[in-house]
């Protein structure tokens, strides 16, 4: 048994920081939500990276690195999410020409669920949705939503005049939907873990009472309790992505689990280290709040998590009986 | 990264498998059971050669523990003193106390406990104050109350560990001794536990003789002896964890078979706790799987190994509310095994490091945070109880 990163995954998260956090970082979140300034590294920095194309079919990378990849975004709340490439990859395999161009940045593409507003529709050109079993492509009409997390660009997409890419798509777009679960729950965890740092390093300086808040149990425990949930979200997204690359029988199971878990412990994790933080936490000038915002926003993404939840137990029935 | 066995682990895989699928242990004789298995080879097989053991590692260990939940066949009865007793005296003991204990130990010849916990010492447990007395002769006299252990009505022997120097802060005045249990003086008296079970007891020392031969380790050196007995119960709870309360499939099936009763808004209900239990269980599990690979690399679990009987048990706990749940009008009454595992699972967050020990542990060795300040620090022991 195996299971944990080995050096070559290490190395990638290491380039995947290295680039993100040139750019993406909770001021540059704070910028978007605050001015509008553009969501950091942005489309094109992204796919020039190479990072956002990994499971390209010619990248030769796997869904496991891309989840490597994106745990390093969701450390900085970079943006727009790796769960757009994931999804578009497995909804365009076979069809190079539209892989190639959002390879290149000549088509800037979001992924259409009929359930609110969409993912990195602000500055999509392209949509990507399912219609009667097919999958369509066609230009849209965006209304970008006021935000609560700027950096997931969600907006009302009108869909224009769509061609139909695949007639019998149901099976690649469920696909596509649980591999972006596990992208999902990594972008989850490192803003989670990121969280958890926050608070632990907090927690060792700041003193009350004539010592360090983290020595309190009160204290201590909260964040402990934390760092047991972003362990196991750890274990189930590097579960969910392997299954996406060499166990397809154990996806859907993975995936609805990483999704529920990064759901709960993310908006967990978010809302410890407010409290971790008193009143300094409380204010706009904080990064927490800006992690907080990714957890309100996110556990309602690709479902939400009451629905992951029961996925989960279905299949655990289903499976049983 | 793979869920693999390497080469050689799927052949001792194979070999663990054929032997216990035609083992049929006799569940009145759990001495002949360890016994069998001892003799084929399962038993100890990360012990040195010399203990009694296999030479093995820890991964074959791990192999053969799967492999015998995985068939539900019975634990082992000497379990304490093979994750505790036995380590500790392989570490501390004489050539004699290993050549007499230990392959005894490992073919249920003998059984062993660990006397540890006291009335007034739990998870404060340097705060221990069973005294051991040096005699003109050398040996020791041995007077106090142990508590809360498990096998003690049936063991053998018990690694023992005492106050010898009240004169100096609690973790340096500490001695530990294997104690024979049928000496003169010791008293066995079984506690019965909240689900009515009886398997853990009070043991009481009346001026108990021992011989020096029976110490382990120096004369107040055993806090330290009492780590080396702690750290081998983490290497004993491999599984991360999992292994604690119901299977979640076995949840899963149960309440599968009770949901049609239910009405529909109920349905809803117990698949969104079936949902949070089965996650939890799920990401205790994998997370445990990691710890397995350390051990299949050949590392030793560090202090995050707490985090898996922290998470355990508590997805356990919310696992089996809702299998007691779905029991309907039966809930409220006894007679199910589903009850009795409700009543049993609000001690595994006391037992072997309470939730908020671990949460300690884990707090202080994985994240760092600052220890918690300690009112009877650098005091002598006599000092600190006034």
């Amino acid at each position: 048994m195996n299971f944990d990163l080995d050096t070559e995954h290490l190395d990638l998260a290491a380039a995947a920081r290295e680039f993100l956090s040139a750019s993406a970082s909770p001021a540059a979140a704070r910028a978007a939500l605050d001015g509008g300034a553009a969501v950091r590294p942005g489309r094109e920095e992204l796919v020039k990276s190479g990072f956002a194309t990994i499971t390209w079919p010619d990248s030769g990378g796997s869904v496991l690195h891309l989840a490597v990849v994106a745990e390093q975004a969701g450390r900085v709340l970079a943006g727009p999410s790796l769960v757009t490439y994931a999804r578009a990859a497995v909804l365009l395999d076979g069809d190079e020409e539209r892989l190639a161009g959002i390879a290149d940045g000549s088509l800037a593409v979001a992924v259409v669920d009929d359930d609110g507003p969409v993912l990195d529709a602000a500055g999509a050109t392209t949509f990507l949705a399912l219609r009667d079993g097919a999958l369509v492509c066609g230009p849209g009409e965006v209304t970008v939503r006021a935000p609560i997390d700027a950096t997931r660009g969600l907006g009302d997409v009108a869909l224009g005049e769509t061609t139909v890419l695949v007639p019998d798509a149901a099976a690649r777009w469920r696909r596509a939907d649980r591999v972006g679960r596990t992208i999902l729950a990594a972008e989850g965890l490192g803003a989670a873990a990121c969280l958890l740092d926050m608070g632990v390093a907090y927690a060792g300086q700041r003193q009350a009472f004539g010592r360090a808040i983290g020595s309190y149990q009160a204290v201590k425990h909260m964040l402990v309790d934390v760092y047991v949930e972003v362990e196991q979200l750890r274990s189930l997204v590097w579960w969910a992505a392997w299954a996406a690359d060499h166990a397809p029988g154990e996806l859907p199971l993975a995936a609805a689990a990483a999704k529920a878990a990064a759901a709960t412990t993310l908006e967990h994790a978010a809302e410890t280290a407010i409290q971790v933080h008193g009143g300094a936490g409380f204010t706009w000038e904080h990064d927490a709040h800006l992690y907080w915002r990714r957890a309100k926003v996110d556990r309602f993404l690709l479902g939400d998590d009451t629905a992951a939840f029961d996925e989960v137990a279905r299949l655990a029935m289903g499976a049983a009986s | 990264m793979d869920f693999d066995d390497t080469p050689d682990e799927a052949a001792w895989r194979t070999r663990v498998r054929a032997f216990l699928e035609q083992s049929r242990p006799d569940p009145d004789d759990p001495r002949g059971w360890q016994a069998a298995l001892y003799e084929a080879g399962f038993v100890g097989v990360a012990w040195p050669v010399e203990a009694g053991g296999r030479g093995g590692t820890l991964m074959q260990q791990a192999i053969v523990d799967q492999e015998m939940a995985r068939l539900g066949l019975p634990a082992l009865i000497n379990l304490i003193g093979i994750g505790m007793c036995g380590p500790t005296v392989i570490m501390h003991g004489s050539a004699d106390q290993k050549s007499r204990y230990l392959q005894r130990l490992l073919r249920a010849d003998d059984l062993w406990c660990q006397l540890f916990s006291e009335p007034e010492a739990g998870s404060d447990l340097a705060a221990l104050r069973t005294r051991a007395v040096r005699e003109p002769g050398g040996g020791w006299r041995i007077t106090g109350q142990k508590v809360w252990t498990t096998l003690a009505h049936l063991a053998d022997y018990g690694i023992l560990l005492t106050r010898t120097d009240p004169g100096v802060p609690k973790h340096r005045g500490l001695t530990m001794f294997v104690v024979d249990m049928s000496a003169p003086g010791v008293t066995v008296r079984p506690l019965r536990q909240m689900n009515g079970d009886a398997h853990f007891n009070e043991v009481f020392f009346d001026d108990v003789a021992i011989p020096d031969s029976e110490r382990l380790g120096e004369p107040g050196d055993g806090w330290r002896v009492a780590l080396t007995t702690l750290m081998s119960e983490r290497l004993s709870l491999g599984g991360g964890g999992t292994g604690i309360g119901p299977k979640p499939e076995a949840v899963a099936r149960h309440v599968a078979a009770h949901l049609g009763a239910l009405s529909a808004d109920r349905q809803a209900l117990a698949r969104q706790q079936l949902g949070r239990g089965y996650v939890a269980a799920l990401g205790a599990r994998y997370t445990g799987y990691r710890q397995l690979s350390r051990i299949s690399r050949g590392e030793l679990p560090g202090p995050e190994a707490s985090a898996g009987k922290l998470s355990g048990t508590r997805s356990a706990r919310d696992l089996t509310d809702l299998a007691v749940r779905v029991l309907g009008e039966d809930a409220r009454v006894a007679g199910d095994i589903w009850q009795n595992a409700q009543a049993v699972l609000p001690g595994m967050a006391i037992a072997g490091g309470s939730d908020q020990v671990l949460r300690n542990i884990i707090g202080e060795r994985v994240l760092g945070l600052p220890a918690e300040p300690r009112a009877d620090k650098g005091v002598t022991f006599r000092e600190s109880i006034g």
